[in-house]
């Protein structure tokens, strides 16, 4: 294919993943009437979406919507995260009447406060609330979170009034496997300078698949992998090099995604949830495949660590500098949503490491409705010149750069 | 090879223009006032410090402009934040200095720097006037007061009050409170300078409290704000001469590194060059502005005229 059609067509199945991406629960409603299927939602980060599929039903992780909160006011306070407020927003809207079913799982404290009020206001969707140990190296661990599960299959073929059969659950798990390798794959590629995707298209690709028929979504990422193995632009060699770290339950903004590159940066990697941390691990195609379920909540948390659990041996930290070294990252900018409180726990262990190792680093705070983008530009503007004088100067200063807002 | 570069710092209220020679020495700089980003007001700080240097734009190796409006500039070749430049020029006006205090219209700042006056981290005030030269606008006004007045009337506090909220129109509710409850205005003024104080140690606290302290940008002029900063730091804060272009002469001095290296890159010798020149002018100069070259003579002229009634005009302005 020529070079040109072959852009073209990345940039169509890239404007795809973006309207979905944008109106996820159009995409639900989309489908639903053109497939006549159930949809299941449910909150990030732990929901195993395979056991859904495995069932015929479209699993959806419940997004932020872009709408300041209205009615949601009424049920959760202020100081909740901007991921929880915009979900109960959504329920109390009447938005999530698309869901025929809602799985919850506890992964913070604010969720459990979500889940009160979306189920208080949607009274006629199915709520099953799962719970999963946080503990994650115990010996029990492996066993509890593998109950866990099990239970939650139970609830599920429940609601839908259908078994999960273990062949129709490793068949979906093959096709998420195969999805998430096809993502990861771009991840390569990006820091290899062998594909240019942007930091907003990256949360497109990872986000879309949050929401989209998979297979339908395999289709797109796999042509996008195939398009660009040749001849693709390289991205900018003079942009600073940068990993993107945190927000867990929402997307970032892409309005902030893309000042961020705008001001002279390339996004090489991240582990934001919706990035690598949704994709880093796959799920054991042998054997019992709940047992790989339990095993994929294990490996998930030293794939890519993750603040809400809790894991003696595994540094999210340490993972962080091991990371922007294969990456070759010059700086992180450390996206933090206001008010989650497990990111602000860990933080400040991720600040001192930083420093300690010298690697300069951003803290931004993201909120869901009033985001000072030209306040926030001066100050990634103000970071990126940091990093770039330091690469030629005298190494005078060992200490990390923080932008930090007061 | 040209012989300057400029810096402008192209403000929230104010825009400041710098030119240096290429040795780093200041040749010129101006402080225009405008109320809100202007175009024309930049332009009137960078017309006044051509005129004074007795240059024309194009004389003008590299331009690099800094502050809220830096990318609005078309004379810019370059831009930088605030934060980099105001690092830049702290330390070049006071090189032992390692935290810098700015405090200009719409924003605060505070930056640790290292001995190249490079930017080691900062922090910043989040989206509202909090603690910035605006706070205290909102509040000379409430009081009925001249902005210029306001350090020395807060000087002569005798009481301590409290302001509590640092969002400037509720603080201008409880200014008007106290002073209905029969504060003095100095008291009152007095609360004004001491939450900016505090709002600024919080500041400071997030970059590392070191010191050697210099405060930069227009409220580093006012007494009573430094009063309170050094109390509330426990350490002395240095002014510079000129702290309100700290900024455009960080911007200044970036350009310069940036326009020798690319003379260097392009082999040009700046020394020798600068030695020639320098006979050439010296020997030359029997008219005023003449560089060897009778017709570029005439046409300097009149801008040697302007730039001496500029600086007459600075002056009555100092005086
Ligand atoms: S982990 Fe953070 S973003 Fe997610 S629900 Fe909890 S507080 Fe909100």
């Amino acid at each position: 294919m020529l070079l040109e059609s072959r852009v073209k067509e990345q940039g169509s199945i890239l404007a795809r993943l973006g309207e979905v991406c944008t109106d996820p629960l159009g995409y639900a409603r989309e489908w639903k009437a053109r497939t006549g299927g159930l949809v299941v939602g449910s909150f990030p980060m732990n929901f195993p979406s395979e056991m859904a599929h495995a069932a015929g039903a479209l699993p959806l992780i419940i997004q932020e919507a872009e709408d300041p909160i209205t009615a949601g006011h009424g049920l959760l306070f202020p100081f909740y995260c901007g991921y929880t407020r915009s979900t109960v927003d959504q329920a109390a809207n009447g938005e999530l009447d698309v869901l025929d079913a809602i799985m919850f799982g506890d992964h913070c404290v604010q969720l459990l406060g979500a889940a009160d009020a979306v189920r208080m206001s949607l009274k006629n969707t199915r709520v099953i609330f799962f719970q999963l140990i946080s503990s994650m190296c115990d010996p029990w661990t492996l066993g509890r979170a593998k109950e866990s599960f099990e239970k939650l299959r139970e609830e599920l073929e429940d609601f839908l009034g259908r078994k999960v059969e273990d062949d129709a659950l490793r068949e979906s798990i093959r096709l998420f496997n195969r999805d998430r390798q096809a993502m990861r794959k771009l991840y390569e590629m990006r820091v290899a300078g062998q594909i240019s995707l942007t930091a907003t298209e990256m949360q497109y690709v990872v986000k879309s698949a949050m929401v989209m028929d998979r297979r339908e979504h395999l289709e797109l990422v796999e042509a996008l992998v195939a398009g660009a193995t040749e001849n693709s632009p390289a991205p900018e060699k003079r942009a600073i090099r940068l990993h993107l770290s945190g927000h867990f339950c929402q997307a970032p903004k892409p309005e902030l995604l893309d000042m961020i590159e705008g001001c002279g940066a390339v996004v090489v990697g991240d582990d934001l949830y919706h990035g690598f941390r949704y994709i880093s691990t796959d799920v054991g195609e042998n054997g019992d495949p709940m047992e790989a379920l339990a095993h994929w909540y294990l490996d998930r948390n030293t794939g890519v660590p993750c603040p809400t659990r809790v894991q003696n041996d595994v540094d999210w930290d340490a993972f962080l500098l091991d990371a922007m070294r294969k990456e070759n990252a010059e700086g992180m900018i450390v996206l933090m949503a206001k008010f989650c409180e497990p990111h602000m726990y860990y933080y400040p262990e991720v600040k001192e490491a930083f420093e300690k190792a010298g690697m300069p680093h951003l803290l931004i705070e993201t909120e869901h409705e009033s985001m000072a983008l030209e306040h926030i530009r001066t100050r990634v503007e103000s970071f990126l010149e940091l990093v770039k004088r330091r690469r030629g100067a005298a190494p005078v200063v060992t200490s990390a750069a923080q932008g930090e807002v007061a | 090879m040209k012989k300057h570069v400029m810096g402008i710092d192209f403000g929230s209220t104010t825009a400041k223009a710098v030119v240096l020679d290429m040795q780093g020495n200041i040749v010129a700089w101006s402080v225009a006032h405008m109320g809100a980003v202007s175009d024309a007001a930049v332009h009137q700080a960078v017309d006044d410090v051509l005129a004074q240097a007795g240059l024309e734009q194009k004389d003008i190796g590299r331009c690099v402009s800094t502050g809220y409006g830096r990318r609005m500039l078309d004379i810019a070749d370059k831009n930088f934040t605030e934060i980099t430049c105001h690092a830049r020029g702290a330390v070049a006006m006071v090189p032992e200095a390692r935290l810098v205090i700015d405090i200009g219209g719409q924003d605060s700042k505070t930056i640790s720097v290292d001995a190249n006056g490079l930017v080691a981290q900062f922090a910043m005030n989040d989206r509202c006037a909090a603690g910035t030269g605006k706070f205290l606008e909102v509040l000379a006004r409430a009081m009925e007061i001249e902005l210029d007045e306001m350090g020395d009337i807060a000087m002569g506090a005798k009481q301590e009050l409290k302001i509590s909220s640092m969002c400037a129109t509720f603080a201008e509710t409880e200014v008007i409170s106290l002073r209905a409850e029969g504060n003095s205005k100095e008291d009152v003024l007095g609360a004004v300078h001491q939450a900016i104080a505090t709002r600024t140690l919080g500041l400071v606290n997030r970059v590392g409290k070191k010191g050697p302290v210099v405060m930069t940008g227009g409220v580093a002029r006012n007494k009573a704000a430094v009063h309170y900063i050094e109390k509330a730091l426990g350490m002395p804060v240095i002014l510079p001469k000129t702290p309100q272009i700290a900024g455009a002469l960080g911007a200044a001095l970036i350009g310069l590194d940036d326009y020798k290296a690319e003379l260097a890159e392009s082999g040009e010798s700046l020394d020798e060059d600068h030695d020639v020149d320098a006979q050439m002018a010296f020997d030359k100069s029997c008219v005023s502005g003449c560089k060897g070259d009778p017709v570029a003579a005439a046409q300097t002229a009149p801008a040697a005229t302007s730039k001496l009634k500029s600086m007459l005009g600075n002056l009555q302005k100092h005086f």
